[in-house]
């Protein structure tokens, strides 16, 4: 069509001039003549005019119609694509990088990529890991090596880093009294002469490739203990590498592909982005025979600890009758790493920006989280909750598989946990035993889609209400309120399987971690035959207890419960104490025994109907409260149930306990 | 001279013919050429990049059935045959060489473990292809969830044919849902003529298919059980999404009522919805979310929780004797029944607890819609008018019931221009904005058309 498209405009001008030549020449000719030439010129005037008309018409119409073929489809929104990063050619990037007392920052080609002046905040060596070919920040991360044990974290990370990455440090406030000499020498080894002899307030900024060339280094000493050193300032130039140099190369998979989009952008995950040797990041557990479970959706609710919830990944991915397709992973907030890792894995996730603060944000993060849940598998009857700070045992899935009929089926259910909060490493035995507890444990659960649709769904704690008393509308802690308990019961296997790691969750710290969770008691046994699942229905367990007690030897009242002693030197016989429990509501006996057994006290937990189920040195041991236990009534005449005072303290200790419990997680 | 003007003339006579021939070629090229020339060479060519499609798809475990309304058209015509020789080799080309520029396969999200490697291996049997994403629209209702985007359609190119795969969701509401097809700016306009699929100009719903091996061709394909009731479901599976972001303003606006009683009425409102919805579709009476109903659908995507009954509309030409025996055995009971078939009916069912389900009868007229209303007391007529509409699915309560497409006409037709504000006293008898006095019930009549149970 272009070819000739500029012809019917020369041509007419032509012959339209010829015409007006010949029209003068013939001047003195006919009248007739020059009427019939006059005639014959307007008439190819108008033909040439209706022509063009006619060519632009048509031309136009085509043209519409192909704009309009695909008008239809157009996405509303108009969806431009803005290249997150600029492309960037430059071969050197300048770096600088400041410490002092209140305040560090480094940036890259003017770009701040960490600023800290916040005030008792940051205290400690801050590192910044950099892609040597593209510059992107990889990795951020700030060790208080002030503090005990922080530069062994530090070491462990520097290790994780890929050769050939570029590390930034910088000090800010104190950085060197727990500084110790393993860390010194990994700086050294990374080629920092100051390093070695970093003291007491001094300031220190440091960039080095790994493995390789130093790129600059300052430092300011103290001149006394109670002055800092004066802030430093280091500029200098990175020269970036190509891609293919700072890539790997493993062979060409779909796995790997995913693998190199993560280790292109993050660090710090150690041997999945390892050159040689990568550590797998599919896993092919064995199948369940009869997995009743696999098609039940998996949430996991994650913050931004990445590192958490990568850890978290492998093990739930390792987990027998794990179905990746049904995992969800739910993030609070928008975090970018969270989601990589989930991408690593080749899962799905989703990312939810924050509307309210703390355990309210929390709560509404949930409720958030097991509506999307129930929307993406609308045929789901259940969905098992997981948290991003937990590892899954092996047989998790198993578990489920042998025992969520009963959730099914059993209307006195409110959930099956895979949690015993009461069992730990001297108080847990049997994997294949189960209980019924009256406490919603959470850490690993399996929820029902009709309670949740029909009860909890629509009263949900919203986020005004959770601005009064705070700590009563954290979500678990409400799910155990009487109001949404109503009575019902779950089910928790007497070994946990799943174990609490997580030490920098948003209510833990590390004390409390060390406290209540390191000693906890974790199934590692593969395929775990449950044993009679169904004495765990209603009915059939009242039975069940009732055998127990029948059979149980009543221990010698009259000792200490809190010695070892207490219990005899055998294995696997069933032993029974009482201890008092004026009403349902009466722990304080019971209190006082949780924390000389160093279990769970901070709340009363584990327990039905006044009678708590566990372990001392491998014999079955159970506690009934007398007489507020329906149990009581085996109470031989001639005992006297154990009370204990909770020793007297100033009035501050009371309530914290009770804060405490509320910030469990 | 005159000879010169007449050959100018003629030239640009010929020229003219020529433009509109190289026109006419140019806009139906493809058509032409087909009907002229090497039209078995065509036919085949199709049934060649289905069969190439239908390798690659098996290659990767991927369970496609196909809903390609000319070939079912045309397989529904010979069904019984079809059915009673699964494996019988066709004589001819019958089906899959039929003239078209697509052919449409489904595939259930739920029954495929995403791509992985199915692009390469479709790049390498020679198809160009193009995928289609968009946002999840089961994380919409969603205060601020941003999910990954899913794919909603693929389009598989080869040679002269294309491959039409259309990714059906499973949502609440046991129903499958398929996305509209929407380019994105960067996208090639001219991939293939987009407005001659068969799918995607709007989002769908449809029901569960059950699927039959068939083998049709000599090739072997999963096709809905029952062609034709498919294809009949296709003509009317427009679905409409509830406006969740007008829904989350409304609520910023007005705050949800979050008190016990709302969430007990929503609740009830809730089942009783889902019961009516049972019952009707066992009697294969079409419905729609009517009045208050529809409203709340439309302005907060839930239940009004301080409406105080479940609304429902149904065509005079659906009306069914059987309707009322079917409620009363679904356990709700008759409370009034209002008028006759002939003229404004409208019968009430009560639910549980004081929650009442009240369904309307509307009458077709030539420029409008009506409804009429009865009061018991005075036998005083009333009359609202709606302009006409078509009926859309939408997803409500956990349910798929239809709304009228034209929600907006429809509702502030009956609400007004003010129907953002919620309004807590309703008569209605005076609120409704289309309402119309409708005369007097003659006396005589009154004891069949005003009955209260």
């Amino acid at each position: 069509m272009d070819e000739w498209k500029p012809n019917p405009a020369a041509k007419p001008h032509k012959k339209r001039s010829w015409y007006l030549a010949w029209k003068y020449k013939l001047m003195n000719q006919r009248a007739l003549r020059k009427l019939g030439s006059t005639g014959a010129v307007l008439f190819l005037l108008v033909t040439v005019i209706v022509n063009i008309k006619l060519i632009l018409d048509t031309r136009r119409a085509a043209y519409e119609e192909e704009e309009e073929s695909a008008q239809d489809y157009d996405d509303e929104m108009l969806n431009v694509e803005v290249p997150r990063h600029p492309v960037n050619n430059k071969k050197v990037l300048d770096v600088e990088v400041y410490s002092s007392r209140s305040k560090v920052y480094v940036a890259v080609d003017g770009t701040t990529v960490l600023e800290d002046e916040a005030r008792e905040q940051g205290r400690g060596i801050h590192v910044i890991v950099l892609n040597q070919a593209t510059g992107h920040v990889m990795a951020k991360r700030v060790f208080d090596t002030y503090s005990p044990h922080e530069d062994e974290a530090m070491v462990l990370f520097l290790n994780m880093v890929a050769r050939g990455r570029i590390l930034i440090f910088t000090i800010k406030d104190e950085g060197s009294f727990h500084l110790k000499e393993t860390a010194k020498n990994v700086l050294k080894s990374l080629g920092s002469q100051v390093a070695p002899f970093l003291s007491w307030r001094d300031m220190w900024t440091f960039v080095g490739k790994k493995g390789g060339e130093v790129y600059g280094e300052k430092h300011a000493k103290s001149p006394a203990l109670s002055t800092w050193g004066d802030p430093v300032l280091l500029k200098t130039e990175v020269h970036l590498t190509s891609v293919e140099d700072a890539e790997c190369h493993w062979p060409d998979t779909e796995l790997n592909r995913r693998r190199k989009r993560f280790c292109s952008k993050v660090e710090g995950y150690g041997s999945v982005c390892s050159c040689k040797d990568p550590t797998p990041i599919e896993f092919n557990p064995e199948p369940l025979k009869d997995n009743k479970v696999f098609d039940v959706p998996v949430a996991v609710i994650a913050g931004n600890r990445p590192n958490y919830l990568y850890r978290m990944l492998r093990s739930l991915l390792s987990a027998q009758g794990v179905n990746p397709q049904m995992i969800t992973v739910f993030i609070d907030g928008y975090y970018e790493e969270p989601m990589d890792v989930v991408e690593l894995f080749g899962l799905s996730g989703i990312q939810h920006t924050p509307i309210s603060i703390k355990n309210a944000r929390v709560s509404q993060h949930y409720k958030a989280s097991l509506t999307a849940t129930f929307n993406l598998f609308p045929d789901a009857k259940f969905a098992v909750v997981l948290e991003e700070d937990l590892d899954i045992s092996v047989d998790f899935f198993s578990f489920l598989s042998q025992s969520i009929h009963l959730l099914e089926e059993d209307e006195s259910l409110y959930c099956i946990s895979a949690w015993n909060d009461q069992g730990y490493e001297h108080t847990a035995e049997d994997p294949s035993l189960l209980y019924r507890v009256e406490t919603m444990p959470g850490l690993g659960w399996v929820l029902r889609k009709s309670l949740y649709k029909d009860e909890l769904e629509p009263k949900w704690p919203t986020p005004e209400k959770a601005i009064s008393p705070p700590q009563l509308w954290d979500w678990d802690m409400w799910m155990r309120m009487p109001e949404q308990r109503k009575g019902r019961e779950c089910i928790i296997p007497d070994i946990s399987r799943s174990y609490h790691f997580g030490i920098v969750g948003l209510n833990m710290n590390g004390y409390f971690h060390e406290a209540y969770f390191k000693k906890h008691k974790f199934n590692t046994v593969p395929n775990v035959q449950l044993k009679n699942v169904e004495s765990l229905r209603k009915d059939n367990y009242e039975t069940e207890i009732h055998r127990l007690l029948g059979e149980a030897e009543v221990l010698d009242h009259s000792k200490n419960p809190c010695e070892d002693s207490f219990v005899p030197d055998t294995e696997g016989r069933v032993y029974v104490m009482f201890i008092r429990m004026e009403q349902e509501a009466d722990f304080t006996t019971w209190t006082q025994l949780a924390k000389c057994l160093h279990i769970w006290d901070l709340d009363v937990r584990g327990n039905h109907k006044g009678l708590w189920r566990l372990f001392r040195k491998k014999n079955h041991f159970l506690v009934v409260g007398v007489p507020a236990s329906p149990y009581s009534s085996k109470k031989p005449s001639s005992v006297t149930p154990i009370f204990m005072e909770p020793p007297a303290k100033e009035e501050g200790a009371v309530a914290v306990p009770a804060v405490a419990a509320a910030e469990q997680t | 001279v005159l000879a010169l003007l007449s050959l100018t003339s003629l030239v640009f006579l010929l020229f003219q013919l020529c433009y509109y021939k190289f026109y006419l070629s140019h806009k139906n090229g493809a058509a032409f050429s087909k009907v002229r020339g090497s039209q078995s060479g065509q036919d085949s060519t199709r049934w060649h990049v289905v069969r190439k499609f239908l390798g690659l798809i098996s290659s990767h475990n991927i369970p496609v059935y196909l809903i390609d309304p000319l070939i079912l058209g045309l397989v529904d015509k010979d069904i019984e045959q079809i059915r009673s020789s699964p494996d019988g080799p066709s004589p001819e080309c019958k089906y899959f060489c039929a003239p078209r520029d697509f052919t449409t396969f489904a595939l259930l999200d739920k029954t495929w473990k995403h791509e992985g490697g199915l692009f390469r291996t479709a790049e390498k049997m020679g198809f160009q292809w193009l995928k289609i994403i968009n946002k999840d629209p089961r994380l919409d209702g969603m205060d601020d969830l941003s999910g990954m985007e899913i794919p909603l359609h693929y389009i598989f190119k080869l040679a002269s044919h294309a491959i039409h795969l259309v990714v059906f969701y499973e949502r609440s509401g046991n129903f499958l849902w398929h996305g509209p097809l929407r380019l994105k700016q960067h996208m090639d306009r001219k991939f293939v003529p987009f407005r001659k699929l068969h799918f995607g100009r709007y989002p769908g719903a449809y029901e569960k298919p059950e699927l039959l091996l068939v083998s049709i061709d000599d090739l072997k394909v999963q096709i809905p059980k029952n062609p034709s009731s498919f294809l009949e479901e296709m003509s009317h599976s427009r679905f409409l999404e509830c406006r969740y972001r007008e829904a989350r303003a409304f609520f910023q606006l007005y705050p949800d009522d979050a008190s016990l009683d709302a969430v007990e009425f929503r609740k009830k409102a809730k089942s009783l919805l889902h019961l009516a919805a049972l019952t009707l579709n066992n009697l294969g009476v079409k419905f729609w979310l009517s009045s208050g109903t529809c409203l709340g659908w439309y302005r907060q995507c839930n239940v009004i929780p301080h409406s105080k009954d479940v609304d429902l509309g149904i065509f005079i030409r659906d009306y069914k004797a059987d309707i009322i025996p079917a409620f009363q055995k679904a356990g709700l009971p008759l409370k009034h029944k209002f008028g006759k078939v002939q003229d404004s009916l409208e019968l009430s069912f009560q639910g549980e607890d004081d929650v009442k389900l009240d369904i309307f009868f509307f009458y077709e007229e030539d420029d409008h819609i009506w409804n009429g209303g009865t009061q018991a007391k005075s036998g005083k007529k009333f009359k609202y008018l709606f302009p006409k509409f078509t009926l859309c699915w939408t997803e409500f309560v956990e349910l798929k019931v239809h709304v009228p497409c034209e929600t907006l006409q429809y509702v502030e037709a009956n609400y007004g221009p003010e129907w953002k504000v919620p309004v807590k006293t309703w008569d209605w008898k005076s609120s409704p904005f289309n309402v119309q006095d409708n005369g007097v019930w003659p006396i005589d009549e009154w004891d069949n058309v005003i009955q209260i149970y």
